[in-house]
């Protein structure tokens, strides 16, 4: 506002004066200068703050974008175009070829097919008793359920290494050993990777539901198991949602509970046999150099993370919106 | 009359149980059971591996980690510097973003999916592989644009310095999906009507953010600043994670691995219960709950 010559300013007080004097229409003119000039003002200082948003923006994009172009682009090369160091994104030619080894190397569909087991059936697991478990804490009275809460949430800091002595014998004398069951069980009860969180989500969504609707089902004589199953249950997509995604790519990626427990090496899930690759292609193609062999490993670790990304680019509207609307964050 | 009303209150009571009996197995097998025979176990040692035979040994392994071992205490500290350093840094930085990103921009939908998809690699086996083939080193200068000839200018020990701590951040950024997430969530939750009637009373952006903005956020600080703290300390990757487990399981030490493990998880217990004891007046609540 200082910086507006005293020229111009002159007669835009001297109509401001006269504005006084007549009243309703004056006030009128007088705002809208005001506005003018506000624009004006912030019409730039907005454009540069725009600017160095989208910068900023854009510049941090490409750093959380870097992992899955550095492994598409790299998945790509031929051995030259690796050595060759003129060529950084872009490769001379696409070698498929190395996805091809790399599934091969991975023995991809038997392991996919574990993975999938695996996390597909903990995250039902998950999704079905964490929201039958939030349905009690959040719209059931009963005595002890503060308490009770609070040890449910109390679980999430135990680290996994303090029980995983005890957990692992306990798995021997049951003869769990090397089988899913392990993995998959203790999502059935509420438990597995981070159960607690999605109680929680559950029961923060279940919270914010209007009473009406229960009690109105519960007048026409709906016992509380149908309330939760054919009420609750349909209003909690968005819970839902962030539970599958959250879960899918957590089970997925886990290997430290899959590494302890899954012994024989045809019962492995994906990327468990990441590290192996290096060996296992040494013998598939025959050199012996690690470097050469790396565009087959990134192909590899992109194969082996796609069906996540696949999963991610489907349900990714629904998540972001599901993370808005669960009442998370109140 | 009141008898049945009383039954009817009890009926409905007992299917609260009934609702949450699913999570007391659960949390009996897999939580309680194991959680009270590591206790014991840390108290023991192993002494016949074949048959698993037990020993009594008191003390012993409490003193082993504290006084005896020259690595656990160095890890110990290390552990919690990574985690004091990164901390502040997730959340300072996810906040930043977010609010960022919850500016009516273009090409909102592509950044806020950006955003998410390290949390996709996770930091498992997927993520070792990407670091391994050396992702992390030149990222964060790359990507930041500082060019290759600032580093020749600046003599090779201190460009050094530089580079690792810029490619240390890199990789403390990936971790940061899940947090933006939830402070996008808190941020559009702000009624706009705030920021009209400050704007009104001429606060500038600057004023909003201290006035309005944070105060309001400041449960969703608290919800990712408790959540960024498990997550670092059970992070499969934490050193003193593969400490233990290499002490359990490569050298059969399970008894010392247990009371090794029982100390890690008090340790965090009690920093929690610090971290919520310290932040109860900071934190503001609005509506009347």
């Amino acid at each position: 506002m200082k910086s507006i010559p005293a020229s111009k300013a002159k007669p835009r007080l001297a109509a401001l004066a006269e504005a006084s004097v007549r009243g309703k229409a004056a006030a009128a003119i007088r705002n809208n200068t005001v506005i003018n000039r506000i624009g004006s003002k912030s019409r730039w200082v907005g454009f540069i703050y725009r600017l160095f948003v989208y910068l900023i923006l854009i510049d941090l994009a490409f750093v959380f974008l870097y992992p899955f172009i550095y492994m598409t682009t790299t998945a790509l090369k031929q051995p030259a175009d690796l050595m060759d160091f003129t060529i950084k994104w872009i490769p001379t030619s696409l070698a498929w070829e190395n996805f091809y080894y790399g599934m091969k190397g991975l023995q991809f569909w038997t392991h996919f097919n574990n993975s999938a087991l695996i996390a597909v059936a903990s995250v039902v697991g998950q999704v079905l008793s964490c929201s039958f478990i939030a349905y009690g804490f959040a719209r059931i009275k009963f005595p002890g359920r503060e308490v009770l809460f609070v040890l449910c949430m109390f679980t999430m800091i135990i680290p996994p290494q303090t029980i995983i002595v005890p957990l692992f014998m306990q798995y021997k004398t049951m003869g769990w050993l090397d089988s899913v069951l392990p993995l998959v069980i203790p999502s059935f009860f509420g438990n597995g990777l981070r159960g607690a969180l999605f109680i929680f989500i559950f029961r923060q969504l279940f919270r914010g539901l209007p009473w009406e609707l229960e009690d109105a089902a519960r007048v026409d004589g709906c016992g509380s198991f149908r309330v939760y199953w054919k009420i609750i249950m349909p209003l909690t997509p968005p819970a839902i949602v962030v539970t599958t995604l959250l879960s899918l790519v957590w089970h997925w990626n886990d290997f430290f509970e899959p590494s302890i427990y899954l012994t024989s090496e045809e019962k492995f899930t994906l990327p468990m046999m990441l590290p192996r690759l290096y060996q296992s292609l040494d013998t598939l193609t025959g050199s012996t150099f690690e470097v050469f062999s790396l565009p087959v490993v990134m192909a590899a670790t992109f194969v082996s993370l796609l069906p996540m990304l696949l999963v991610y680019l489907f349900l990714q509207r629904y998540f972001i919106q599901g993370v808005e609307r669960s009442g998370l964050v109140e | 009359m009141r008898g049945r009303r009383l039954s009817l209150e009890r009926k409905k009571m007992m299917a609260g149980y009934v609702y949450i009996a699913p999570w007391a197995i659960g949390f009996a097998l897999f939580m309680l059971y194991p959680l009270v025979y590591s206790i014991w176990l840390s108290f023991h040692e192993v002494a016949n591996v074949g048959n698993f035979e037990l020993k009594s040994v008191g003390w012993d392994n409490f003193n082993k980690a504290f006084v005896l071992d020259t690595k656990f205490i160095p890890l110990f500290i290390s552990v919690i510097q990574d985690a004091l350093i990164n901390t502040p840094l997730i959340l300072v930085f996810s906040l930043f973003i977010s609010i960022l990103l919850n500016h009516n921009i273009r090409g909102r939908a592509f950044f806020r999916a950006a955003f998410f998809l390290p949390v996709l690699i996770g930091s498992g086996l997927a993520m070792q592989q990407l670091l391994y083939a050396g992702v992390g080193k030149d990222t964060m200068v790359n990507g930041i644009g500082v060019p290759d000839e600032v580093f020749l200018y600046m003599g090779p020990t201190f460009s050094q310095i530089v580079f690792d701590m810029l490619s240390r951040l890199t990789v403390i950024f990936w971790k940061t999906g899940v947090q933006i997430l939830l402070f996008l969530a808190g941020l559009q939750g702000i009624s706009v009507s705030l920021y009209e009637s400050a704007r009104c009373d001429g606060a500038t952006e600057w004023e909003m953010f201290w006035k309005i903005t944070l105060p309001l956020m400041t449960p969703i600080i608290l919800l990712n600043l408790v959540y960024t703290c498990v997550d670092s300390f059970t992070d499969i990757n934490n050193r003193m994670m593969v400490y233990i487990k290499d002490t359990a399981f490569t050298n059969i030490e399970m008894g010392y691995a247990s009371s090794m493990g029982w100390i890690y998880f008090l340790f965090i217990f009690l920093l929690l219960v610090l971290v919520f004891v310290s932040t109860r007046r900071l934190v503001v609540y609005t509506g009347e709950k």
